[in-house]
């Protein structure tokens, strides 16, 4: 690679505007597959390698009862690789799992059995139990069958090998995402690895990964003061649409099938539901040929049906404690807006005058002037950078300073929103913060991988990339007086929820 | 790489394009030319030394001043001096600014200016629009130069520090890092941890003669990269740090680390349901040869994520853990190799068992052919990730020069990388791993657990009282 980092001037940056402001110019081709896959492509040699990110509309919030956790542990087995990779047999296997499959589905009937066996003929419970067993040591030998046909963590070996970084995936409320970044020379090998994975994914070793989701979530969210609190927060703030649940729950996760994930599977990583974006080292003509070569024959799927479940209107202030061996902290959530409300860009403008750093009107308040916190922050949830495909929420979180009560915090977190309400924000800081917008987007153009995530997911989301330009210009165009009517009306005290952290004593020693 | 596995790459490319199906195991790639730009250095008349690199693909500039210092230069009465000098030279007001006026002059300008205090330096790091270059600059200068450590500010983030401290057995995570840290190094300074107390101890004036010791220009390593020319850079630094006094620093002598812990469980109560472990012993430091073989020999035993096999037995065969690996950490006053894990209270014992099988199996029969060639082929081909944005290049060059490495040591290491050998692997593995004269701490409930703690040794209680 030669000393191009000079030369290539890939962002077109505008001074523009009688303020001087910069404005960020994104130069992305686009292309559509017949079966509705839609690419982004920003070329840009300065150094040889790349990032790839692929986008699945489909998320937790596309779950049920009964089928909890799927969208995330469809996730971590789209990492056991597919029908070309991590397999010496494929159709071997597929019988194996089948089996493996039946004797689940009577294990788990059994299973639900158990309790109205001990109430109704406790004489047999014994032997039911044993009956659960033998099935139990049925599926461990059919999974030691199958086993002999993987090839183990193949398709995370042939990426390491290859020099891979970045390499991962996160499963959100709405969306999914795949991402890696290669040497550039490593494309067509990106597009032959996630086209089959997408095309043919593999349900091996599925018994001991749901044990692993099962793990991370007592390890993220069970042993976490933090997410154990925002768990109760979230599934308070929440009634009836389904981000109510912040993180599937284990008795659900424990019970999934490969049936389960193959339905979600078939209903949502369909082409027209993903949208891609290409970063780097690489040419559009290039990307348009594999993307043709390997994306190609996938079928146009069966459009689902969007989620119209709406959150019921709140009543009045909702308050949920959390009684933990740590220390205090209190959570607090305001319902805010889908991004394509009017009122979302006023609500982005407010998220970051209240807590976008230091000078922000609750750190500044709170820790460094009354001193009442070690920490504040502001976000919102699910949180898409462009705005949330339903209405989310707006979450405060404090944490106290020693000897000082919630109480106090909370008094002094409000008396802040309602100044927010009825004294105009004056022009100095309503433009230190268009001044950040300008920037954020400039340095969110920093690292491939950024630029990857930030177009496809504003291309998910919107589909139109350029909507993140027609957000700057809404959010720069919120005046002091949308301001105080957005607060007045969403953040007013009958419409929070409120969660506390109560410490616990250490020493629940169990013995 | 071995000739034949190439040819037989070939040959079923060459099928594959008869229309045969291509297997992504198959596939074979050149490796990319690691041909990095080289920054441009030079020193200051008051003896800064400065790596630029010119990158106008965005109007942007990364600023970051490097200072030998930092956290093992406390005394161990005054543990939090360097951090604290640091994060008050950030907050404590500067030049004519008081404290608000630092922050809202950067944040209007939506540029940001981070003091942070290291192991061994401290790192004054700046990132802002080219537009605001010259504004920020004398903001940095000043903060640099002439921190005003308010005496409000100096309490409170005195008082703040000490209630992070309160917090600090909070997180189960956190708990075992620092109680493996603690007892692993015992008394040296690599082991010293803030306490209430050290933080009362440390006093405006102290704060005042850390940042006058430390922060000269002939102990100042900047690392430039972004939207400007040499020239540029240079009338830059003439007209905010020209008038910067020298001031030789003679650092004070630090001993090695050695072993001194008393091997066994260092049990930490808490009232959860997963054991959180972490287990090792001290290493090797930052200059030792042989960290290149042992990196890659660790890739293959726990370092290499899924394609390691503490991951692939733990994780992916047993479903016993979300988080499991074992990594080296290199220090110039002697590192450590630890493992670590996260399972459910109800299978410690197995879990445990589980890794110490592996590292036994990699000590006493080594790793294999195939497994270093795959650990060798990801550090080359992922090698230039660790240097692909301006920023990430010249700041590899500041740090090595601050360590006083060799200046093509981003090159010579990849060659080293590349000379290792299996024989090399395998010895490091039988010299340096080790299962019996460990520090296993492991955070949980007991009484929950499935065998009991001193099957892995002697048990000592570690005491969780915030001092």
């Amino acid at each position: 690679m030669s000393k191009s980092v000079v030369v290539l001037g890939i962002l077109m940056m505008l001074l523009a505007s009688s303020l001087g402001a910069q404005e960020a110019q994104f130069d992305v081709k686009q292309f559509t597959l017949d079966n509705g896959m839609n690419f982004l492509v920003v070329e840009r040699p300065t150094a040889p390698v790349f990032s790839g990110f692929i986008i699945v509309g489909v998320g937790s919030a596309n779950e049920r009862t009964g089928n909890i956790g799927s969208a995330h542990l469809l996730e971590h087995m789209m990492f056991k690789g597919s029908k070309l990779v991590g397999t010496t047999d494929w159709d071997a296997e597929q019988d194996l799992w089948a089996k493996e499959d039946s004797v689940w589905a009577r294990i788990d009937m059994a299973r639900r059995q158990t309790r109205y066996v001990a109430l109704n003929n406790p004489e047999k419970l014994d032997a039911h139990l044993k009956f659960i067993e033998s099935l139990e040591t049925i599926l461990d030998s059919l999974a030691e069958a199958s086993s002999q046909y993987v090839i183990q963590n193949e398709f995370d070996r042939i990426y390491t090998r290859n020099g891979a970084a970045q390499f991962n995936a996160t499963t959100g409320y709405d969306f999914t995402n795949y991402f890696v970044s290669l040497p550039s020379n490593r494309l067509e090998l990106w597009f032959l690895m996630e086209s089959d994975r997408l095309k043919h994914p593999a349900m091996r070793e599925f018994f001991p990964e749901r044990d692993v989701v099962a793990e991370e979530r007592r390890q993220s969210v069970e042993n976490s003061s933090d997410l154990k609190l925002f768990e109760q927060l979230i599934g308070t703030a929440f009634i009836s649409h389904p981000y109510q649940i912040f993180w599937e729950w284990r008795s659900e996760e424990t019970n999934l099938t490969r049936d389960d994930l193959m339905t979600f599977f078939n209903t949502y990583y369909i082409p027209q539901n993903m949208a891609v974006a290409v970063v780097g080292d690489v040419k559009l003509d290039d990307v348009r040929k594999f993307a043709e070569k390997y994306f190609g024959d996938i079928p146009r799927g069966k459009d689902f049906e969007p989620i119209y479940t709406e959150e019921i209107e709140q009543t009045g202030e909702r308050r949920v404690d959390l009684h933990y061996e740590s220390s205090p902290a209190v959570n607090i959530s305001y319902h805010g807006t889908a991004f394509d409300s009017p009122d979302e860009p006023v609500f982005q403008v407010i998220q970051r005058l209240i807590g976008d750093g230091r000078t922000s009107r609750l750190y500044k308040s709170l820790v460094l002037d009354k001193q009442l916190c070690v920490d504040v922050s502001v976000d919102v949830f699910p949180g898409n950078e462009m705005g949330d495909l339903y209405p989310g929420v707006m979450n405060i979180y404090a944490y106290p300073r020693d000897e000082v009560t919630t109480i106090d915090v909370e008094a002094a977190i409000y008396e802040e929103l309602h100044k927010l309400a009825t004294v105009p924000v004056d022009s100095l800081e309503l433009t230190k913060i268009k001044n950040n917008i300008d920037a954020a987007m400039i340095w969110s153009a920093y690292d491939n991988l950024g630029l990857a995530s930030y177009l496809a997911s504003t291309q998910a989301l919107t589909k139109d990339w350029k909507y993140l330009y027609k957000l700057r210009d809404k959010l720069k165009a919120v005046t002091p007086e949308d301001i105080m009517r957005v607060a007045s009306q969403y953040l007013a005290d009958e419409k929070r929820t409120v969660a506390t952290l109560i410490p616990l004593e250490n020493g629940g020693d169990n013995e | 790489m071995n000739k034949i596995v190439i040819m037989i790459g070939l040959l079923l490319l060459a099928v594959s394009a008869f229309g045969q199906q291509q297997y992504p195991r198959d596939m074979k790639f050149p490796q990319i030319e690691f041909n990095p730009a080289t920054p441009q250095e030079f020193t200051t008349d008051n003896g800064i030394k400065v790596f630029f690199l010119e990158d106008h693909k965005l109007p942007v500039v990364t600023l970051n001043a490097y200072f030998k210092g930092g956290d093992i230069y406390d005394p161990q009465d005054k543990v939090g001096l360097a951090s604290l000098t640091a994060s008050l030279m950030r907050n404590g007001g500067a030049g004519k600014l008081n404290p608000d006026q630092v922050d809202f002059d950067l944040e209007f300008l939506a540029a940001n200016i981070n003091c942070n205090s290291g192991e061994r330096d401290y790192n004054i790091g700046l990132r802002t629009l080219r537009k605001d270059l010259d504004k920020t600059t004398g903001i940095l200068a000043d903060i640099i130069l002439k921190p005003a450590f308010d005496t409000a500010k100096v309490t409170l983030e005195k008082s703040v520090t000490q209630d992070q401290i309160r917090r600090q057995n909070d997180d189960p995570g956190q708990v075992t890092r620092r109680v493996f840290y603690q007892t692993i190094y015992g008394d040296h300074p690599y082991g010293w941890y803030a306490t209430l107390a050290s933080i009362d101890n440390i006093t405006r004036a102290d704060i005042i003669d850390c940042h006058k010791k430390y922060f000269v220009p002939d102990n100042c390593i900047m690392a430039i990269s972004g939207d400007m020319t040499l020239n540029d850079v240079k009338v830059l630094l003439k007209k905010y740090f020209g008038d910067w006094k020298k001031a030789e620093l003679t650092l004070s002598a630090k001993a090695m680390a050695e072993t001194s812990y008393k091997p066994g469980v260092y049990y930490a109560q808490k009232d959860i349901n997963q054991a959180n472990i972490r287990f090792g012993h001290l290493l090797m430091t930052d200059e030792n040869p042989d960290q290149y073989a042992f990196e890659i020999m660790n890739f293959a035993l726990g370092g290499g994520g899924f394609s390691s096999r503490m991951m692939s037995q733990v994780r992916t065969t047993a479903g016993l853990a979300y988080s499991v690996g074992s990594y080296p950490v290199y220090r110039q006053l002697m590192g450590l190799h630890f493992s670590y894990c996260v399972t459910k209270a109800e299978s410690l014992s197995k879990t445990l068992q589980m890794m110490f099988d592996v590292i036994n199996e990699v000590r006493n029969n080594g790793i294999t052919a195939e497994e270093m060639e795959l650990a060798k082929e990801s550090t080359i081909n992922g090698y230039i990730f660790g240097f692909d944005t301006p920023s990430k290049l010249v700041n590899a060059y500041a740090r090595n020069e601050l360590r006083g490495f060799p200046k093509d040591k981003i090159k010579t290491d990849l060659e080293k990388y590349q000379a290792v050998t299996l024989e090399k692997c395998n010895q490091v593995a039988k010299f340096y791993l080790n299962t019996d004269d460990i520090v296993i701490v492991i955070t949980g409930n007991k009484g929950l657990f499935d065998k009991p703690l001193d099957t892995f040794g002697p048990v000592t209680d570690v005491s969780m009282e915030i001092q």
